[in-house]
Formats: structure tokens, C-alpha cells, sequence
């Protein structure tokens, strides 16, 4: 049986292949999510159409592929029961299926038992209320039953842990956790949680639960890199400021390869990323999103700044492709021409290692070499970095260099190839 | 939008007013909110108009049938009794009517808005309800699916309803079939069977595979019963053609060895696949997931993947029962108005309202077999029970399975008079996650059907009164050894 990118709504045409949660060779349940697939609105899981096992993975991770491509092959096989049924020469494949009813009734109540726990309803309810899956409680009465104290218990010790409660039926899939309606009694104002603000939700959470965050701040004298952006000016090149931190960002990259690079703690590697794809953070009505400038290690400063607003452009118009929003090795975001903001805790954009943000740019006195007051431009810059894999130390070394850079612009062309 | 075009606001507009439609809109009412019930034909739905009731009002004519001998036997002389299939049909309406009646009492008690028009969603905020000339919009917070499902021919039969007949037009014949051919594997093939039987029809029954998603065990006593009643079983077969004339059916059946055998019959009842009513709902538009089948994906909350639009009963696939519709319905609404509720199906019980009833809840044998290291099985047989006895109908037996490491009680099936109210110890229990001796200590009322269930519970561990111990010893070593 062919497991398919189908069409999941919303106009779609194609979708990146993000991750496997199964592999060969695995036996997987009827629902069960197999893969999760980007589209440039959503991510997807795929789940399996029926039990089986699966016996070939076609695409790899990271590949764009369009509505109607075969992802994995899955070969079906039944629970026991339907399997005792099928096994009797007379019932054809046609057959079962014209009693499509009763069949789904067996798979519904097979799949439905594994999810039993011995609690009574009243239990159950308590349970629902303070969102917790029994499925995690230990039931302390007699034959392992759970108690209304257990789940006060449980509750008690996992406050702090926010249980996830999310469940489906009907055939329904992982992808399909829908959130609860509002708690209180109805009032008119509902903001559909799903589309861009869920996907946006579920990444930061998963980036914010994995890498333990560290962020660092320090600042940037930029009151020369102004000037030569003015002189610039006047030989008719407009550069902006963002395309000079890019600029410098991949200049630093190459010394300080860690932040570009990405943990698998399945293998106990760290992958370090010969190539510079560094997302840019754009604010959009709909919500945040980060298209990609590809390999900035080998693009001149004019490039980055043309590709830089031609994809801010697209985002704002929501027109950018799935290859344009996807790949970034690292992440930048620019919210100083938002207006605020001196400082921030910015989430890392998951996988990747490091995330800086450059606030705004404030004329402020400073104390110059020669100990005297002089007025400079002044920005901020706060950088996220994933502690397992890089320490403060390599993070303060590495904002220098880059700070070294942006404060002395015309440094930047000794790293002229 | 249309300019000039008027949205009434409502916080929960619901779509459909058979069982799930309307017990969610009164649900909703109950909780509070403002409530506008849409149905294109009559409240109450398939279950009311054409499906539980017709099928219920002939189970009971059928059942008093049944007990004419019996009635005989006891000193009743009634004369010559014959059956008029067209009276029955005058009562079901009647009952179908004065049940219809109770419902729209009900609706309007609650206040809830019913409109008569059919059901368009707009946008994920509004439904349009045509209605002859006019045409509605409503602006809602919420909206609940409760559309049902139709059941289509299979594509090699040509359902014409004259003589080839399915779940709907077999309870509207006027005229009673002479023989009567029912072919499918679920509750209702068996309904349709067990009631002609009992009016004279002769019947003879088709099926794939026998056993009719029932226990091992109450499937092979149904047979058993139906052999005693002369209804005449074609296992292991499939219905490859039928062809009708004026007055008789023809069904060409492949059977088990791959022989092809027709079989002749004034009438032929088909079950049928079922498909979610969704066309011309607009649902597409809103890109709301269904299944590979057409139905609407839910959650266990009842919601689609618009949070904010539900979907309840047959639409949503699975069993095609009202029992699940109306508990679908309630957590719609209750989910809505901000209460914790749940759908959980592992203990939905199945039913047949034939002669005699039979009923079933949790695992079958094979189930927990499949599932479970080790299981005790307790069997008992109605004939033991004394007041099957009294009231002559000792065809059946109780049965119920638990798990041997722990006696958790696993599954309860009978077949046998009252199983249908007896099921519901069975689902209480099982709901409280009852171990046998949960089950076994409360008093069942003597003398009484109860005293069944009792007994089957006691024969897990062989402590049956009223079974012989070579019986009782024999159904546990074999759940043991098996
Ligand atoms: C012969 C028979 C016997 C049965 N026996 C049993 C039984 O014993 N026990 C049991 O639990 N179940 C039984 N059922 C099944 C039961 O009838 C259904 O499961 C139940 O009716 C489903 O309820 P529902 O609310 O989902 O849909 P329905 O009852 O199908 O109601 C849907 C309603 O929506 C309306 N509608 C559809 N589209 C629109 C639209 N666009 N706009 C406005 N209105 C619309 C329809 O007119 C209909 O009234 C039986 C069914 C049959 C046919």
C-alpha cells in the first residue's frame, strides 16, 4: 500500500518531507502519525491508513515533493481480529468492504480498549478537568485502579509540568490535536487558533522545550557603519543595515562555526553547516515568518541586500514558495525599524544553534578612547544561544568579532575572495 | 456577501435534527446558549423516522408473535391469530408521530430556534438555510455537522425498493414478503430476519461471514435459533447479482467454494454501505478533514479541524448507531459551552432488538484473547434461569469474559429475553472498571432475568448454582488452555 502526500487543503501543491517517526521494518497502528510534512502554511503528519508494517521510506528528510507523490510503502496487515475474518477464502476484499460498518465498528473498539484505564467515570472527569492523561497517572487502588487522590497527587507533583491533552477519534490523526473550545461561558470574541499562529505556537514550544536557551546582550557602536552606508549612498548603491549584518554575520560564521550548526543527540554529533543559509524573522499580518537567503557565504553584500528585500516583499504579500521558507542555518531578526525594544530573550529557531536580534538604533553619549563624551549611534543585540552545544565564553567571543565588524564596516573587505 | 443581506447571530447553529442534532441543540439550550436547529425534513432523523422506531415497532409486534403459543400454553385462548402487516404499519406511524410530536415539545421548551430548510455553510462563520424562495444567512460562534448518513447500493444491486429493499423501505411494505431474502452481516440484517420470520414470511439469509460482529459464542446460539425456526442460512456467501420480475427475486450467490447458486424469493433485503451527507454542505470550501470514507474527522471532543465547527453522529463515520449520535451530541454542546466532556467508545454497546434480544459490551472472547495473556470465560445458559422458566422463553445464554491476572471484568454478551435492559449492568460495570467480585457481590432481584448475569459472573470462577460442575470447570480450563 502507497502512503501519499494528499491534498491537505488550504490550495496546497507541495510540501517538504521534515521528519520520519517511523522506519523500516516498523509495525504501525491504523492513525498512527508516520511523518510530518511542511506545507507553506502548515505542518502536517501523515498518519497510516491501516496497520502494517512499513517496508520502504522513498523520500528523504528535507526533500520537496508535490501532491500525489508515494512518501513510504506500507505493507498492510490487520489486527488479529479482522485478520482471523479475512483469512476465510470466501471474503474477498470487495466483500469486506461492502460491510465497511462493521469492520470500522472492530478497529474502533480494538484501537479504543488500548487507551483503557482502570478509573471510574467520576475519576475520568476529574481528570478531563485538570487536563490530565490518566494514561500518566499510577493508580494506587487495589488491581492498579486510579483513585480520585491519584490524580489530585499527580496534579499536585506535576504542576509545574503542563500535560498535554490531546486526543482523537473517529479515525483522526496526530496532526488533528484540536484545541479545546474556551473555557468560560461563551463570549464573542474566538481568534481561530491554527494555520501560520499554531505552526508558529508549535515550533517555538518545541524549541523552548528542547535547547536550554542562554541569551547574551551587548551593543554596537554603529555610527561608522552610517557614515559608510551614507557614502555609499552617493555612489548611488543603497545597502541597508540588515544586508551589513548579514554580511557580517557569515564573516563570523566562518570563524565561529559552531553557531552554524546543528545537534543530533540520537547519534552524539554536531553537525557543523558549510553553508550559510540565514533566515531573515519578517513580521507579517499573519504572524511571524522567515524566509531564507541561501548561501551567504558566497554572496556579495549587494546580492544579500537585493534578495533580502525581495524576500521581505514576497513574505509581506504571502507569496513566498515552501524552498524559500525552508533550510535557514541560522536565524537573524531585525526589529529595530519596528521601533522598540532595547533588549530581548529571542527563541532559537529549532534545529539550528543560535539566534541574534538587533534592536533598535539610539544616538546616545559615549566615552570615547581618548576619555572624551562624543554622541554615537548605538544599537543592541541580543543573541539566543543553544548552551548544549556552544558555552558564554564562545558566545561572547563571537558577538565581539561580529560587533568588530559591524563597528569598522570597511573591515569587512579584508574577507574580500 | 450579497449587499443588503441579513445575518441573524446565534452562538451554536446546529445542522441536522435527527438524534445527535437534537440532543445537542437541547443540551445547549440547557447550558445556556441561544440555539438554531436547521432540518431539511422532519426532527427526529433516520432514527425516528425510518430507523430505530419502524425497526423496533416490528421487533415488537414480532416478539408478541412469538409469544402466541406461549400464551396458548398458559390459558389464553385468543381464537385464530393472524398478523396485518398494514394495522402495524398504521401504528408505527402513530408512534413515529406522537415520538416526533415529544421532540418538537421539547425543542420549543427549550427555546430553541427550528428552522425547516436545508444547510449550507458560507464561511467559517456563517450557514445559509434555503428554504422554497427564501434564503437565510446565520452568523454563528459555533456550528454542529449533524447531517447522518445515506445508505448507497452496492454497485452490483440496483436497489429499487419495490422488490429489492434496503434498511429504509423494508419497515414502509405494505404487503408481507412470501419469502424473504435478507442479505448483509450486521444488526439489522438480523432484525429484518428474526421480525418477517415471526409475521409468516419465509426467510432465508445471505452472509459473508456468519457471525455478525457477536461473540463466537451468541452467534452460533442465534444460529441454533434460527434453525429451530426454519430460517434457512446461506454462510460464506456473497451476493454477486439479483434480478427481479413482477413478483420474485432472483440472488446469484457465490459461495465459499466458488460455486454459484441462485437463490429465488418474492423480496430481498440489501444492507448497505453508508455515506456521510455532506454534499452541497460547503464543507470542502472550509477545508475541513475528513477520513479516507467522506466522513468528517473528529476529535474526542466532537470538534473538526475548525475548532469551532463540530460534527456528531453518522457523519463522523464509525458505528452508525444513535446511541453514539446522542452522546456525540451532548459533548458537542457541553464541549462548547466550556465543560471538560469526552467521547469514549470502548464500552458503546451493541444491540438487536430479534427474537429472542441479544446484546453485547466490551471484548469478544476473541478480542480479549488477542489482547490479554490469560482470560476467564463464564457462560450461562438462559434455560437455567427460573424465570426464563416462568415465562417460557429459555433460548440464550449470558456470557462474560475477564482478565485472569487481575479480574477486571473484560466484555459482557447475551443473547436471551431482557438482554437488551441487562446490558446495561454490563456497561456500568465495565464503565467502573468492576472486577468479577465488584459484579458478584450486589443482589440481583429474584426471581428475574438478572439472576443470569449473576450466574455467569459466579460461573468464572465455576461458584454457578445453577450449573453443573463438568460444565463450569470445562469453560474455564478452556479459556485457559486455549
Ligand atoms: C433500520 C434502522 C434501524 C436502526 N436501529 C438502530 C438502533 O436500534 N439503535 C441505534 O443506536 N441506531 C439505530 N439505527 C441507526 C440510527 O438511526 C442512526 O445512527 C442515527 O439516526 C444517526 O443520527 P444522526 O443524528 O447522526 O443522523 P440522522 O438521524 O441521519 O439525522 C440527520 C438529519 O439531518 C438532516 N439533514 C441532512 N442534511 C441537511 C442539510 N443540509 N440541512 C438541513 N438538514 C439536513 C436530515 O434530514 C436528517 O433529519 C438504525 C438505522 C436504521 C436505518
Amino acid at each position: 500500500m502507497e502512503v501519499k502526500l494528499h491534498d491537505i487543503g488550504e490550495g496546497m501543491t507541495e510540501a517538504v518531507v521534515l521528519s520520519y517517526f517511523v522506519k523500516k521494518g516498523d509495525y504501525v497502528k491504523a492513525d498512527q502519525p508516520l511523518v510530518e510534512v511542511q506545507t507553506d502554511k502548515m505542518v502536517a503528519e501523515i498518519p497510516a491508513p491501516a496497520a502494517g508494517i512499513i517496508q520502504d521510506i522513498l523520500v528523504p528528510e528535507g526533500e520537496t515533493i508535490s501532491v500525489g507523490t508515494t512518501i513510504l510503502t506500507l505493507e498492510a496487515k490487520s489486527p488479529p481480529l479482522v485478520e482471523t475474518m479475512s483469512n476465510q477464502p470466501n471474503v474477498t476484499a470487495e466483500s469486506v468492504h461492502l460491510f465497511a460498518v462493521k469492520k470500522e465498528e472492530t478497529v474502533c473498539a480494538k484501537r479504543m480498549i488500548e487507551r483503557r484505564v482502570l478509573a471510574s467515570p467520576y475519576t475520568r472527569k476529574i481528570a478531563r478537568e485538570h487536563g490530565v492523561d490518566l494514561e500518566q497517572v499510577v493508580g494506587t487502588g487495589r488491581g492498579g485502579r486510579i483513585t480520585d487522590e491519584d490524580v489530585y497527587r499527580f496534579i499536585e507533583t506535576n504542576n509545574a509540568k503542563q500535560t498535554n491533552h490531546s486526543s482523537v477519534a473517529g479515525g483522526g490523526t496526530e496532526s488533528q490535536s484540536f484545541e479545546k473550545a474556551d473555557d468560560n461561558a461563551p463570549s464573542f470574541s474566538v481568534i481561530p487558533f491554527r494555520g501560520r499562529r499554531k505552526q508558529i505556537a508549535k515550533k517555538m514550544a518545541q524549541s523552548l522545550y528542547t535547547i536550554p536557551h542562554c541569551t547574551h546582550f551587548e551593543e554596537a557602536d554603529v555610527t561608522e557603519l552610517i557614515r559608510f552606508r551614507e557614502e555609499l549612498k552617493q555612489q548611488n548603491f543603497h545597502i541597508s543595515a540588515t544586508a551589513f549584518f548579514i554580511k557580517a554575520l557569515s564573516l563570523a560564521l566562518k570563524q565561529f562555526p559552531i553557531f552554524n550548526a546543528r545537534l543530533d543527540e540520537e547519534r552524539e554529533v554536531i553537525h557543523l553547516k558549510q553553508e550559510h543559509h540565514i533566515g531573515i524573522a519578517v513580521d507579517t499580518e499573519e504572524g511571524l515568518i522567515v524566509p531564507v537567503i541561501k548561501h551567504v557565504e558566497s554572496k556579495s553584500l549587494r546580492e544579500i541586500h537585493e534578495e533580502a528585500k525581495r524576500l521581505t516583499k514576497k513574505a509581506q504579500e504571502n507569496k513566498l514558495t515552501l524552498q524559500e521558507m525552508t533550510g535557514s542555518t541560522f536565524t537573524v531578526s531585525n526589529v529595530g525599524p519596528l521601533g522598540g525594544s532595547i533588549g530581548a530573550t529571542p527563541i532559537i529557531n529549532y534545529p539550528e544553534v543560535a539566534l541574534m536580534a538587533f534592536h533598535k538604533t539610539k544616538k546616545r553619549p559615549v566615552v570615547m578612547e581618548n576619555d572624551e563624551i562624543a554622541v554615537r549611534s548605538m544599537m543592541n543585540i541580543s543573541m539566543s544561544f543553544d548552551h548544549r552545544v556552544a558555552d558564554g565564553a564562545t558566545a561572547v567571543a563571537f558577538t565581539n568579532y561580529f560587533v568588530r565588524l559591524i563597528e569598522n564596516p570597511k573591515l569587512m573587505l579584508m574577507e574580500l575572495i | 456577501m450579497v449587499v443588503g443581506e441579513l445575518a441573524h447571530e446565534r452562538d451554536v447553529v446546529i445542522i441536522g435534527g435527527g438524534p445527535g442534532g437534537y440532543n445537542a441543540a437541547i443540551r445547549a439550550a440547557q447550558l445556556g446558549l441561544s440555539v438554531t436547529l436547521i432540518e431539511k425534513a422532519e426532527l427526529g432523523g433516520v432514527c425516528l423516522n425510518k430507523g430505530c422506531i419502524p425497526s423496533k415497532v416490528f421487533a415488537h409486534a414480532a416478539q408478541k408473535m412469538a409469544e402466541l403459543p406461549h400464551i396458548k400454553e398458559i390459558g389464553i385462548e385468543l381464537g385464530h391469530a393472524s398478523f396485518q402487516l398494514g394495522k402495524l404499519q398504521n401504528y408505527k406511524t402513530k408512534v413515529v408521530t406522537q415520538l416526533r410530536q415529544g421532540v418538537e415539545a421539547l425543542c420549543k421548551a427549550n427555546r430553541i430556534e427550528v428552522i425547516c430548510g436545508k444547510a449550507s455553510f458560507l464561511a467559517e462563520d456563517r450557514i445559509g438555510v434555503e428554504s422554497g424562495e427564501v434564503f437565510d444567512v446565520y452568523r454563528f460562534r459555533h456550528a454542529i455537522i449533524a447531517t447522518g448518513a445515506s445508505y448507497v447500493s452496492p454497485p452490483s444491486i440496483n436497489i429499487d425498493h419495490e422488490r429489492i429493499l434496503n434498511a429504509y423501505s423494508i419497515y414502509g411494505l405494505e404487503t408481507l414478503p412470501s419469502h424473504l431474502l435478507v442479505y448483509g452481516d450486521d444488526y439489522i440484517a438480523i432484525e429484518v430476519a428474526m421480525s418477517f420470520k415471526m409475521f409468516g414470511s419465509q426467510v432465508s439469509v445471505i452472509t459473508n461471514d456468519g457471525t455478525f460482529g457477536l461473540d463466537e459464542a451468541v452467534a452460533k446460539e442465534l444460529q441454533r435459533i434460527w434453525k429451530k425456526r426454519k430460517i434457512k442460512l446461506y454462510q460464506h456467501c456473497k451476493v454477486e447479482s439479483v434480478t427481479s420480475s413482477p413478483d420474485a427475486v432472483a440472488a446469484t450467490l457465490k459461495t465459499a467454494t466458488g460455486e454459484t447458486v441462485t437463490v429465488e424469493g418474492s423480496h430481498i433485503f440489501v444492507a448497505c454501505e453508508a455515506k456521510a451527507n455532506v454534499d452541497g454542505l460547503g464543507i470542502d470550501r472550509l477545508g475541513i478533514q475528513r477520513t479516507e470514507q467522506g466522513f468528517i474527522e473528529i476529535n474526542y471532543q466532537a470538534q473538526t479541524s475548525l475548532p469551532h465547527i463540530f460534527a456528531v453522529g453518522d457523519v463522523t463515520g464509525g458505528p452508525m448507531l444513535a446511541v453514539k449520535a446522542i452522546k456525540q451530541g451532548k459533548v458537542a454542546a457541553e464541549t462548547i459551552a466550556g465543560k471538560q466532556s469526552e467521547i469514549d467508545l470502548t464500552f458503546l454497546p451493541t444491540i438487536v432488538h430479534s427474537i429472542p434480544p441479544i446484546a453485547g459490551v466490551g471484548l469478544t472472547e476473541d478480542e480479549a484473547k488477542a489482547q490479554y495473556e490469560d482470560i476467564r470465560v463464564g457462560s450461562f445458559p438462559v434455560a437455567g434461569n427460573g424465570y426464563a422458566g416462568i415465562i417460557g422463553q429459555k433460548d440464550g445464554l449470558v456470557k462474560i469474559i475477564s482478565d485472569a491476572k487481575n479480574d477486571v471484568i473484560l466484555g459482557v454478551h447475551m443473547i436471551g429475553v431482557g438482554a437488551v435492559e441487562l446490558i446495561s449492568s454490563g456497561i456500568i460495570g465495565l464503565e467502573m472498571a468492576a472486577r468479577e467480585e465488584d459484579m458478584k457481590f450486589p443482589f440481583y432481584p429474584h426471581p428475574s432475568s438478572n439472576e443470569s448475569l449473576l450466574e455467569a459472573v459466579e460461573s468464572l470462577q465455576a461458584e454457578a448454582i445453577h450449573l453443573s460442575p463438568a460444565m463450569q470447570k470445562g469453560s474455564k480450563k478452556k479459556a485457559v488452555s486455549r
